[in-house]
C-alpha cells in the first residue's frame, strides 16, 4: 500500500431532488485509490457506484443532482471545490474515464482518429504529425490491428470490443494517473471481456497508472482488483483485499453476493439469490439499509445505523452483529 | 506520452500514409456515390449561376436584358417566336434576336423577367431561411442544452431594462438613462456574485428562480406558432415599406420555430448520450461539445427542413407578390410572373408553365440535395447507397 493515496473520497454524499423526495443515491461513501493500484467498487444496479464515479469528475448534471457533502481529494486538491475550468484540465489529463457502453460512447459523426486527436489537442498543443504518431501508437498499444487504416474509420465500422479499445485509447491519450472504468466490460461478451481486462492489466504494468473499476461482476473483481469496496444502497458496506473479501466475507450482503455466483451450488439446484430488492433511494428503511433482506437481522438493526467494524487488517464491514459473532467464535 | 513498449516501434513507412482525406474530399467522395443528391447539387449550382448572371444582366441603367421594357404591339408572343422587326424600334429588339420564353401581356420579355426573378427567389430563399435557421439553432440549442438552468427575477429585470433603454434611447433624458443603466449594471454584478449564496429579504426575492430557460423558449415558440404565419407576414409587410429586404427578414423572423424545435429535440436526446458525457469526462469544453459534437449530430433534420423552408420562402414571396404586398411591381419575381400569367392561362399557357416549372425544379433540387446531405452527414446512413 502506498503511503500517500492518489485519490481519497471522504464521506461523499450525492442526493437527487426528485418528485418522490430527496433520493440519497450516495450517502456517505469513503474510499481511497493508491498510486498504481486497481480498486474495485462492487454492488448491484442502483447502489450508487456510477453516481460516485461521475461526481468525482463533476459530471453529474446539477440540478437534479446535488453534492450534499464530502470531499474528493486528488493529489491533495479537492476536486469538488474546483472551478469548471480547472476541473476540465483535470479531466482527461489526470483522470479519465471509460464508459460502460462502447456502442454509444463514441460520437457517430467523427472518425475515431479525429476523436482521439481531440483529446490530445484539448490538453496539449501538439502539431498534426506528432498527434498522428501518438494516435497510431495508442491504437497499437490497445491492440487494434493496422491502426493507420482504423483511425479513419467511423465508430459504426468497428465491433463492440474494438470500440471499447478505442475508448481506452482515448482515455490513455494524455497519460492520466487515474482511469475510472465504469463497468467497461458489461456490454461485451465473455472472451472480449477477458481481453479487455488483460489489456487494462498490461497497460497498468506499462504505465503504472491507477484504475478505479466499477462493476457488478464479482468474477471481474477477483481477476483484477487489489482492493475491493462493496456498496449497498449508497453506502459502503464492506472493504478489504480480494483475499479477505472472497475468503471470509463479513457483511451478510457480501456473503449473499458470493453465494449468488453460479457454480457454488450442486448441479440441479436453483441458484442462490438474496431475497428482496434494493431499497428505493428516496425511501430507505431506517437503521441498516440491508436489514429487510438480511438473514441475521436483529432488533437493533431496524433502528440503529451500523458503524464500520474493523474485523482484521484493513478489513472493514458495516455489521456489528457479525462482528460480535466472529468475536465469540474466535474467543 | 511515454513510449510504452519496444515491440511496437513503428516503421517509418507506417507513418508515411496516404495523406488523410480532408473533410471536403471525403464529402465529395460521398456525394459522388449519391446520384440524386449530385443531380440536386448540379441543378442548384446551375440555378445559382443563372440567378447571378441574371442579376448582372438585368440591373443597371442600361441593362443587357431589360425586363421592364413594354412592347404592347408584341404582347403574348409564344416562346421561340421571332420579333416583328417592323413594329419595333431599334432599342426594343431583344438581345437574343428571339423571344426565348415568349412575352407577357405587356409584351415584356419573359426570359429577362425570369432571369431577374431567379435572383429574387434565390436571395429571398437563402436569406430568409438563413435567418430562420440561425435563430432556430441558437434558441433551440440554448433550450435543449441549458434548458434546466433557471431564469432568476434579477435576470428578467435586466432584460426589461435593456429593452427599455434600447427602445427609448433618444426619448429619455440623460439622468433617467444613467439611472437605468446603473441599475442594470448593479443587477448584473449582483447576479455574478450571488450564485452560491443565500440571501434574506428583498435580495432573496431578486435571486428567486422564476422559470427555466426551456420554458421561456418553448413558450416563445408556441406563441409564434399560434399566429397564422402568412397573415402575420401580411400585417408586418403592410406596415413596413415594400422592399425585398423587409420581406426576407420578415419571412425569416416568422419561420424559425420548426428549426428551433428540431434542434431542441435533438439536443435533448444528444445531451444524455454517452459520447457527450465521455467528451466531458475527457476534458472537452461545453462550447466545443455544443458546436463540434452536438450540432453535427443535430444538423441533419435542420438541413432537410431548411431546404424545404427555402422552397416555402420562395412560395411565400410569390404569394405576397400576388397579393400586391411583395416586391413592388416593375421588378419581376417568379411569383408575380406566375400570378400575372394566370389571367391568360388558356391564351398564353407559357406564362404560368415557365415560372411554375422553374419553381418546381428548383424546389425539387433543394429537396434532393437536402436529403443527400442528411445521408452524407450521418455516416450511419451511408451504407445504403
Amino acid at each position: 500500500m502506498t503511503p500517500d493515496p492518489l485519490l481519497i473520497v471522504k464521506d461523499l454524499k450525492v442526493y437527487f431532488d426528485t418528485d418522490q423526495g430527496m433520493a440519497k443515491a450516495v450517502d456517505g461513501v469513503s474510499f481511497r485509490v493508491g498510486q498504481g493500484e486497481t480498486v474495485c467498487l462492487v454492488g448491484e444496479s442502483g447502489c450508487g457506484k456510477t453516481v460516485s464515479a461521475l461526481s468525482i469528475l463533476g459530471l453529474l448534471p446539477q440540478p437534479p443532482a446535488q453534492i450534499a457533502g464530502g470531499k474528493v481529494f486528488f493529489k491533495g486538491r479537492d476536486l469538488l471545490e474546483l472551478e469548471q475550468k480547472d476541473l476540465r484540465e483535470v479531466r482527461g489529463r489526470e483522470i479519465s474515464m471509460v464508459f460502460q457502453e462502447p456502442m454509444t460512447s463514441l460520437n457517430p459523426v467523427f472518425t475515431i482518429g479525429h476523436q482521439i486527436e481531440e483529446v490530445i489537442t484539448t490538453h496539449e498543443g501538439v502539431d498534426q504529425i506528432e498527434s498522428r504518431q501518438r494516435i497510431i501508437r495508442l491504437l497499437n498499444d490497445v491492440g487494434i490491428a493496422s491502426p493507420e487504416e482504423r483511425m479513419q474509420d467511423y465508430p459504426h465500422n468497428l465491433s463492440g470490443g474494438q470500440r471499447q479499445r478505442v475508448m481506452i485509447a482515448m482515455a490513455l491519450a494524455c497519460s492520466p494517473e487515474l482511469i475510472i472504468a465504469d463497468e467497461p466490460t458489461t456490454a461485451l461478451d465473455v472472451t472480449i471481456q477477458a481481453q479487455i481486462l488483460n489489456l487494462f492489466k498490461e497497460l497498468q504494468e506499462d504505465r503504472g497508472m491507477a484504475i478505479l473499476q466499477i462493476t457488478h461482476d464479482l468474477s471481474v473483481v477477483a481477476g483484477v482488483a487489489d482492493r475491493i469496496y462493496v456498496m449497498y444502497a449508497g453506502i459502503m458496506v464492506e472493504e478489504g483485499s480480494v483475499w479477505q473479501i472472497f475468503r471470509e466475507p463479513c457483511h451478510p450482503y457480501t456473503m449473499g453476493l458470493l453465494e449468488s455466483l453460479p457454480g457454488r451450488r450442486a448441479k440441479g439446484q436453483d441458484l442462490a439469490t438474496i431475497p428482496g430488492a434494493v431499497p428505493d433511494p428516496a425511501n430507505k428503511p431506517p437503521g441498516c439499509p440491508f436489514h429487510p433482506r438480511c438473514r441475521y437481522v436483529q432488533e437493533s438493526c431496524r433502528v440503529q445505523f451500523p458503524e464500520m467494524c474493523d474485523f482484521s487488517d484493513r478489513h472493514l464491514a458495516r455489521c456489528p452483529i457479525m462482528y460480535a459473532k466472529r468475536k465469540v467464535q474466535s474467543a | 506520452m511515454q513510449d510504452s513498449g519496444s515491440e511496437h516501434t513503428l516503421s517509418t513507412e507506417a507513418l508515411d500514409l496516404p495523406a488523410r482525406q480532408t473533410r471536403l474530399q471525403e464529402f465529395w467522395a460521398q456525394l459522388r456515390k449519391n446520384r440524386l443528391a449530385l443531380i440536386g447539387l448540379v441543378i442548384f449550382v446551375l440555378f445559382f449561376i443563372v440567378a447571378v448572371t441574371g442579376m448582372v444582366l438585368t440591373t443597371g441603367t442600361s441593362p443587357q436584358l431589360d425586363s421592364s421594357l413594354v412592347r404592347l404591339q408584341e404582347k403574348l408572343r409564344p416562346p421561340l417566336s421571332r420579333p416583328n422587326l417592323k413594329s419595333l424600334q431599334a432599342d426594343e429588339v431583344p438581345v437574343l434576336g428571339i423571344y426565348l420564353l415568349g412575352t407577357d401581356e405587356l409584351g415584356r420579355d419573359v426570359f429577362a423577367r425570369m432571369l431577374q426573378g431567379a435572383w429574387v427567389s434565390l436571395t429571398v430563399g437563402f436569406v430568409a431561411v438563413g435567418i430562420a435557421v440561425l435563430i432556430g439553432i441558437i434558441l433551440g440549442g440554448l433550450s435543449g442544452y441549458y434548458g434546466h438552468s433557471p431564469v432568476r427575477v434579477a435576470q428578467v429585470f435586466i432584460a426589461v431594462l435593456v429593452v427599455l433603454v434600447v427602445t427609448n434611447w433618444s426619448r429619455l433624458s440623460f439622468k433617467t438613462l444613467a439611472v437605468l443603466i446603473s441599475i442594470t449594471v448593479a443587477l448584473a454584478v449582483f447576479l455574478l456574485f450571488s450564485r452560491k449564496k443565500e440571501f434574506g429579504g428583498p435580495l432573496f426575492l431578486l435571486n428567486t428562480q422564476l422559470f427555466s430557460v426551456d420554458m421561456l423558449i418553448t413558450g416563445l415558440i408556441d406563441i409564434m406558432l399560434c399566429f397564422p404565419s402568412f397573415f402575420l407576414i401580411l400585417t408586418v409587410v403592410a406596415l413596413l415599406p415594400a422592399s425585398i429586404y423587409n420581406i426576407m427578414i420578415v419571412i425569416g423572423l416568422t419561420s424559425w420555430m420548426g428549426a428551433a424545435r428540431f434542434v431542441r429535440a435533438e439536443f435533448l436526446s444528444l445531451r444524455e448520450q454517452d459520447f457527450v458525457t465521455a467528451a466531458r469526462a475527457l476534458g472537452v469544453s461545453d462550447w466545443r461539445i455544443i458546436f463540434r459534437h452536438m450540432v453535427p449530430n443535430a444538423i441533419a433534420p435542420v438541413l432537410v427542413s431548411a431546404t424545404i423552408g427555402i422552397a416555402g420562402a420562395i412560395l411565400t414571396e410569390a404569394g405576397l407578390s400576388f397579393l400586391g404586398f411583395g416586391v413592388p411591381p416593375p421588378h419581376a419575381t417568379w411569383g408575380n410572373i406566375l400570378s400575372d400569367g394566370k389571367n391568360y392561362l388558356f391564351d398564353a399557357p407559357w406564362l404560368t408553365i415557365i415560372p411554375g416549372v422553374a419553381i418546381l425544379v428548383v424546389v425539387l433540387s433543394f429537396n434532393l440535395f437536402g436529403e443527400g446531405l442528411r445521408d452524407i452527414l450521418n455516416p450511419k446512413l451511408r451504407e445504403r447507397h
